[in-house]
């Protein structure tokens, strides 16, 4: 039961600053993830918050209360770490009871909680083996139950899932979001998967740099990306990206025109902005709004360099000369092979526009499209 | 055909080689014992024994009567593991301090004491005596021969790696855990590298049973002379009592063979580890 | 973590307050010592006495003489002798590889003081051991505690015996570090054994016997329990090691003064040979 605050935010090693400023505002039980590519401050981030690194400056509170000095047992937070870091000299039951023996628990509250966290994670058979002799998933275990057994108000997990294989790893991701659902507890979760983020997270942290690109729903990262940046992060295969001239500007749309597109094509816009005409804005397409049977609102003829077929979806990939390859997401039987010469039509609903730095410009939703805030 | 001749011939070449390299190599050590269970006048004669005698127990009635032996193993035993165990315990908290925390004047007293490695302990034998027996009073006394072998670099160094090989993240949950810093030394560190640690006691009880020059300077009565300087004062003998003498030599080795049976891995992994890093 | 800045002093303060009062002030306290007649009423600075004996002492030169004929003997074919244990040792045709690994190895858990003893009954000239084995084949007994030669030779060969197990560990642990497939790759190329030894086993091991080696000469300089049991460093001073000497010097002539400065050469030479050492046979491995 807790709510977190950070106000501006920062760490440096030394002279390089690495968390440059960060605002954050948690909601109590919210499942949060940070998500950013390698080196971007997350695992940082989280450290800041359990104690385990200095904060800087800026200010830190869980429940209103300011913990930038409070020592991290004191915190009323638990880490799960991605090398699971159990005590390997110690069976399960005693690597689930060092942190409660240090708190001075009688013996039977131990005991009772230790059976209460082996009966939720079907550690039970375990309790007197060695964490050498567990498999990756049962270490996992062990590690998610030495933090439950503290009963905090935050959980902090590092990359938990990283050391699984595929199949455990979603198994894994199911047992945790049912602990969410369990526990009640604030989560907090780092990981560079955005399936696992967009599947277990209430709403993501985008990073970059040491700085939030965006804090916001999964589905929304996904149809109101703040800057270039979240949408090419976000989403895969990755969004089509088209430097774009703009033609007009309306109050309520923009028209922007490019050499490889059929004709000028309109996009309404939620908010006015002006732009001068001849103004470069980026345009961006994700690969499933491209659809190679109709003509919608403007296409633009292509030849297919690969194909990949994934079983469901074929990805259609066109070189049209540009910086990177045009994806197309395709049916999983579209009879399209290398080199055949296809039009990929779209329609201006599904554009996203960015402006000359690189920002979003607030957009209508198509109607398909609801982002289920509640 | 031929290959498989020469390689036979290979074979029992390289067998018998070090077949008789071995050999060569325990003829001391059983001889040792051989002697130590014959009376010295079969010694003297000249005749060649290989097997055991019956006199073990009247040379070390002889050895007993000459130096109180009994009274030398008891205080080699007391000297070699009070050391041992402390010297234990201070090289593992200054190579934890070492290589797990980050504080000013780190590197300087890390190349200290990898320069002190270079310096021989025959060099301040002299300053050390002074210091020990002259200001500390510390002659014939236990302490005087300890204090000085607890600041042991090779120690040190060794537990430093140990500690470096760790994983951070463990020690980090013990804190989380609310750990204090000693509780995580002593409960999540040292147990994790208990091999290691035994490797080095190993070692170190060896060397501090067997040292010779320091003990005698600072041991100087009878009554707690260690046994390496016990064996050497029955040299200075007149009269020298030879199979007491091995008496001597096979208690105080006999242990350490079956030890080095016992442990020999553990003993290798400390010469090797101490020595290639 | 979080840390209390003091918390890494209190983890070394043992260690550093025995280090300095039993090393550090030792070091410095005989550097001053050195520079002083120790042996008037007070002691007082008189710079160039001690270091200025160094020079002119005979008695030193023997010694010094004697010790570095016994590095120069010993060390070498040691260190020979453990090459070929360890690759005897390690070769995939030897049987009871326990048994003989216990046969050389078990000398490094034996007290100094204990085969010194055992040596000087095996090795006495009128009834010892080993001149009676030769006399089985006819050879003459071995003046081995009454010649210079024999004495030198006998503290060679108790070193070796001692010594040669510890030097076989290091060079052994550096031949099971060779990759196995460079010997295949050169098999695969008709490469002889030998070849393979001097071409691919001798260059890589040389980190290792060269830690071996300095090891060894260092071991060897500060020399004291073998020649003091043994032979008592003679006949006529002739197996008196510098340690010796130092420490006749120091306890026997209460000249602590210049004992110090010569436990400063012992250093120094150290020092000297091992930076000698490494310039002649150190370097990379491939070179
Ligand atoms: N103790 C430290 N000292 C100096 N720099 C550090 C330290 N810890 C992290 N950094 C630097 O801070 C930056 C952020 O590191 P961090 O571990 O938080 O990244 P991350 O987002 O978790 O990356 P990954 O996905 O690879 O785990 C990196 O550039 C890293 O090199
Ligand atoms: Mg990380």
């Amino acid at each position: 039961m807790a709510n977190i605050q950070m106000q501006q935010l920062k760490k440096n090693f030394g002279d390089i600053p690495v968390i440059k400023g960060i605002d954050l505002d948690i909601k109590d039980r919210e499942f949060i993830c940070f998500l950013g590519p390698s080196g971007c401050g997350k695992s940082t981030l989280l450290r800041l918050m359990a104690g385990l690194e200095e904060i800087s400056s800026g200010e830190f509170l869980i429940d209103n209360k300011r913990m930038n000095d409070v020592p991290a047992s004191l915190r009323g937070i638990s880490m799960v770490f991605q090398s699971y870091a159990l005590y390997p000299h110690l069976t399960v039951r005693q690597n689930l009871a060092f942190g409660l023996k240090i708190q001075k628990l009688p013996s039977d509250e131990i005991n009772n909680r230790i059976r209460e966290v082996a009966r939720t994670l079907q550690l039970s058979e375990l309790l007197d083996r060695k964490p050498k002799i567990l498999s990756g998933g049962q270490r996992q275990r062990v590690a998610i139950g030495r933090a439950i057994v503290r009963r905090p108000k935050v959980f902090l997990l590092d990359e938990p899932l990283s050391n699984l294989d595929a199949t455990l790893r979603v198994s894994m991701r199911v047992e945790l979001a049912r602990l969410h659902e369990e526990l009640q507890a604030t989560i907090v979760y780092v990981t560079h998967d955005q399936v696992e983020a967009m599947t277990l997270a209430t709403r993501v942290v985008v990073m970059k740099d040491g700085a939030i690109q965006q804090f916001a729903s999964p589905l929304e990262l996904l149809h109101r990306p703040a800057n270039i940046f979240v949408a090419e992060f976000i989403g895969t295969p990755k969004i089509n990206l088209f430097k774009v001239e703009v033609q007009e500007c309306g109050p309520q749309s923009i028209t922007v025109t490019h050499a490889l597109f059929s004709n000028p094509i309109t996009v309404s816009i939620a908010k006015e902005i002006k732009f001068a005409a001849g103004t470069k804005l980026t345009l961006g397409i994700r690969p499933h709004r491209l659809s190679t049977k109709q003509s919608l609102d403007c296409t633009i003829s292509a030849k297919v360099t690969i194909v990949e077929r994934l079983g469901t979806e074929s990805l259609l990939y066109t070189d049209l000369g540009l910086e990177t390859l045009v994806i197309c997401s395709a049916a999983g039987t579209v009879p399209i092979i290398r080199g055949d010469q296809i039009t990929l039509g779209f329609s201006s609903a599904n554009c996203l526009l960015f402006d000359d730095h690189d920002q979003a410009i607030e957009r209508c939703l198509p109607a398909d499209v609801q982002l289920l805030i509640s | 055909m031929n290959n498989s001749l020469t390689s036979r011939a290979k074979k029992l070449f390289i067998n018998v080689l070090m077949l008789v390299i071995s050999c060569m190599w325990l003829i001391p050590i059983w001889m040792m014992m051989i002697y130590a269970t014959h009376p010295d006048n079969v010694i003297f004669s000249g005749e060649l024994v290989f097997n055991p005698g019956t006199d073990f127990l009247k040379n070390f009635a002889i050895l007993q009567g000459k130096q109180d032996f009994s009274m030398a193993i008891f205080n080699s035993v007391i000297i070699a593991g009070v050391s041992t165990l402390l010297g234990l315990l201070v090289a593992s908290m200054a190579g934890y301090a070492l290589a797990r925390f980050a504080f000013r004047g780190r590197n300087t007293l890390f190349a200290l004491i990898i320069f002190i490695l270079a310096v021989p302990s025959a060099a301040i034998v002299i300053p050390e005596y002074i210091i020990v027996v002259k200001h500390m009073g510390l002659s014939n006394n236990y302490a005087g021969v300890i204090l000085p072998y607890l600041a042991n670099a090779v120690g040190v160094f060794f537990m430093r790696q140990s500690f470096l090989n760790l994983p951070a993240e463990t020690l980090e949950a013990a804190y989380l855990d609310g750990a204090s810093e000693w509780k995580i030394f002593y409960s999540i560190a040292l147990p994790i590298v208990r091999p290691a640690l035994a490797s080095l006691g190993i070692i170190l009880f060896v060397a501090h049973w067997n040292d010779y020059l320091w003990p005698m300077l600072v041991m100087t009565s009878e009554q707690y002379q260690t046994a390496p300087i016990a064996l050497g004062r029955l040299i200075g003998l007149a009269n020298i009592e030879w199979g007491a003498m091995m008496v001597g030599a096979s208690l105080m080795t006999v242990p350490f063979l079956l030890l080095f049976l016992i442990l020999q891995k553990q003993i290798i992994a400390g010469i090797t580890s101490g020595a290639t890093k | 973590m979080l840390r209390n800045r003091y918390t890494p002093y209190a983890f070394l303060s043992p260690y550093i307050i025995i280090f300095s009062v039993f090393w550090l002030v030792p070091i410095l306290f005989s550097f001053a010592m050195s520079f002083m007649n120790t042996r008037s009423r007070t002691w007082q600075f008189d710079f160039f006495l001690n270091w200025g004996r160094l020079l002119e002492d005979e008695l030193l030169w023997q010694a010094l003489k004697n010790t570095f004929l016994i590095i120069a003997l010993q060390v070498p074919a040691m260190l020979m002798l453990a090459v070929f244990a360890a690759v005897l040792l390690n070769s995939k045709d030897l049987n009871f590889k326990g048994l003989h690994r216990f046969a050389i190895f078990a000398p490094i858990v034996v007290a100094e003081a204990a085969y010194a003893v055992i040596f000087r009954l095996l090795f006495n000239d009128n009834f010892g051991f080993v001149n009676n084995m030769l006399a089985l084949i006819n050879i003459d007994a071995i003046a081995w505690t009454n010649s210079s030669s024999g004495a030198t030779a006998l503290i060679a060969i108790g070193l070796t015996w001692r010594w040669t197990g510890y030097n076989a560990i290091i060079i052994l642990a550096g031949l099971q570090n060779i990759p196995k497939d460079l010997y295949e790759a050169s098999e695969l190329e008709g490469t002889s054994p030998w070849q393979q030894f001097t071409k691919i086993t001798l260059p890589l091991l040389k980190p290792a016997i060269l830690l071996c080696l300095v090891l060894s000469t260092f071991g060897t300089l500060q020399l004291f329990t073998e020649p003091t049991l043994l032979t008592e460093g003679g006949p006529g001073g002739s197996t008196t090691t510098v340690a010796m000497y130092m420490y006749s010097q120091g306890f026997k002539s209460f000249n602590f003064g210049y004992g110090s400065a010569i436990a400063y050469l012992i250093v120094f030479l150290g020092l000297t040979l091992s930076l000698l050492q490494f310039k002649l046979f150190g370097g990379k491995p491939d070179e």
